[in-house]
């Protein structure tokens, strides 16, 4: 399994890894924003993504919708503070498979993972 | 000489007032954001860092140089423009690093300012989410460092300061808005 984890904070990524780690997941490429992502998304095959919304470049929320212009199914997690009903139902409408509000413990982070990534393994 | 006196006290009359509106709607905003800010530093504290901060003061800031010798600094925009600065000494920056990535560091460097500039984003979206009427959009954390380094806010805006102690060390939420125009 390999996955794609977007945020701009490096501390932020580690965590994810971290709990990725955690769940057996050890496949994991970065990137600090969603340009960056969307070109490392490009090129490579992944099982899921990981994404914070409020990134430099490009946001998180574009960053989503360029990623299902290319693949409709992939499994997309938001993880981010953005927690207001408008931005919720953007992300929905987006195609937002899922939505990890921060800030979460790390045994949140790993029962929502487990949930949605996991089972894919 | 006398309409012209009368018109000179007009002005000054009209200038007084508006400047008198133009403050009190600053406080206003600026008071409104208070409790959002509290609770949002609870909860980011108590989430991440396993550790419950108490608020040990909260006063009006007259100065432009934030209390610590590290800020967090994001901009915000919407029905409310402004600031919110977290401040915290370099020790609480160590102590936040050293919790949130379980390695320590000696010294302030990138993945520490990192780790700070992301307590400081989650306490402003979390804020943010609970002010809701106000539409606020927020920044990418900006990091400063050094003694004596300053802040400024818009000229109408006096910002408030809420300090804390908490078991990462003391620390201040600096913050200051005015009303869109």
């Amino acid at each position: 399994m390999k996955i794609l984890v977007v945020d701009d904070s490096r501390t932020m990524r580690v965590i994810i890894m971290r709990v990725l780690a955690q769940l057996g997941i050890k496949n994991v490429i970065e990137a600090g924003d969603g340009q960056a992502a969307l070109e490392i998304f490009k090129n490579n095959h992944f099982d899921a993504v990981l994404s914070d919304w409020n990134m430099p470049i490009m946001n998180g929320l574009d960053f989503l919708k360029e990623v299902r212009q290319i693949n409709k199914t992939i499994p997309f997690l938001m993880i981010t503070t953005e927690a207001e009903r408008g931005n919720v139902v953007s992300a929905i409408q987006a195609g937002v498979t899922d939505y990890v509000i921060k800030p979460f413990t790390q045994d949140a982070l790993r029962k929502k993972l487990e949930q949605r990534i996991a089972s894919l393994v | 000489m006398l309409q012209e006196n009368n018109i000179s006290n007009f002005r000054l009359f009209i200038r007084e007032n508006v400047m008198t509106t133009a403050i009190k709607r600053t406080s206003e905003i600026t008071a409104k954001i208070v409790n959002p800010l509290l609770s949002s530093t609870k909860d980011v504290f108590e989430t991440m860092l396993g550790c419950t901060p108490v608020r040990s003061g909260l006063s009006l800031k007259t100065r432009n140089n934030p209390e610590h010798e590290l800020s967090a600094v994001i901009g915000i925009t919407g029905n409310a423009v402004g600031t919110i600065v977290l401040s915290v000494k370099k020790q609480t920056a160590l102590n936040i690093y050293e919790t949130m990535l379980g390695t320590k560091a000696e010294e302030i460097d990138q993945d520490v300012m990192d780790a700070v500039g992301e307590i400081t984003n989650m306490i402003a979206g979390v804020a943010k989410a609970k002010l809701q009427s106000l539409s606020l959009s927020i920044s990418i954390p900006n990091l400063i460092s050094g003694k004596g380094h300053e802040v400024h806010y818009p000229t109408e805006v006096t910002p408030i300061c809420l300090s804390f102690e908490s078991d990462m060390g003391s620390f201040c939420i600096e913050a200051g808005f005015s009303p869109k125009e």
